[in-house]
């Protein structure tokens, strides 16, 4: 059997990539499916403690069951505010929209 | 080495390289296709950790919808240009890049000096097992997970509607 801490090291590496493409990009799509990278690395965790972790049982499962819910309410409002966003400013450039920054 | 842990690289390259290419490809329709190749290989680890039900949902919530809704905001969207012109945020793109890769050191360095008891047997849970759950203990964030599609399917529908012409 695979050695859990590897489950955890991808789902870490995994995480990074998104917050990186969180923090630089500037395409509000990649934004978004870069938050998606980082709830799925999670997901990898619960998945990974469910099955081989030191105290396995199902709760895990039903954890990352929740998480894909809200992943995809998130995914549908977000989207929206980005069609929105375009249909208003005309540009999906992140730093165009700096209304609220000081 | 085992089959399993051949299977187990695999994907996991899979899943790295995709997801870094979302970062790194020039077209945004590529990066959407890139992102779609990682959810799949995720959900082929799923499956390797024997968590079928949560593999098959991840290939239809993720691979099948998702992607398809970025599909359809990326279409909606400029897509045509690429290049958004010269970043004015150079030294920002350094600190993250520091700051993150700094996070990442320190969780590695966490999850390789952890000593985690190894488990004999996976635990394989049965789609009975997560039914029971979700219906007995955890039946209030269940009924929350549904008020919470119900308002994001409102939400979505009244922000991304069209005005009407005042």
């Amino acid at each position: 059997m695979v050695p859990i801490t590897l489950f955890l090291a991808l789902a870490a590496i995994l995480f990074c990539i998104g917050l990186y493409g969180v923090l630089t990009r500037r395409h509000l799509v990649i934004v978004l499916a870069s938050i998606e990278i980082m709830l799925n690395s999670v997901n990898i965790n619960l998945v990974a403690f469910s099955a081989i972790g030191p105290f396995a049982n199902i709760s895990g499962q039903v954890f990352s069951l929740f998480i894909i819910t809200v992943a995809a309410a998130e995914a549908a409002v977000g989207l929206a505010i980005l069609i929105a966003l375009y249909r208003n400013r005309n540009s999906i450039d992140v730093i165009k929209h700096d209304l609220l920054r000081w | 080495m085992t089959a399993q842990m051949t299977f187990f690289i695999i994907l996991a390259l899979i899943a790295i390289v995709s997801s870094v290419l979302v970062m790194a490809l020039r077209t945004i329709s590529h990066r959407v296709v890139s992102m779609a190749f990682s959810f799949f290989a995720i959900a082929g680890l799923y499956f390797l950790l024997g968590a079928e039900f949560i593999g098959i949902i991840q290939i239809m919530v993720y691979v099948g919808a998702i992607t398809i809704l970025f599909v359809f905001g990326m279409m909606m969207t400029e897509h045509r240009n690429i290049g958004f012109g010269p970043d004015p945020r150079k030294i920002q793109q350094v600190v993250s890049f520091l700051g993150v890769a700094t996070l990442l050191g320190i969780m590695l360095y966490g999850i390789f000096s952890m000593d985690l008891p190894t488990t004999p047997q996976p635990y394989v849970g049965s789609v009975e097992a997560i039914g029971l759950e979700l219906y007995g203990h955890y039946f209030i964030a269940f009924l929350g997970s549904a008020f919470l599609l119900t308002s994001a399917l409102i939400g979505a529908v009244v922000i991304a509607r069209k005005e009407a012409d005042e």
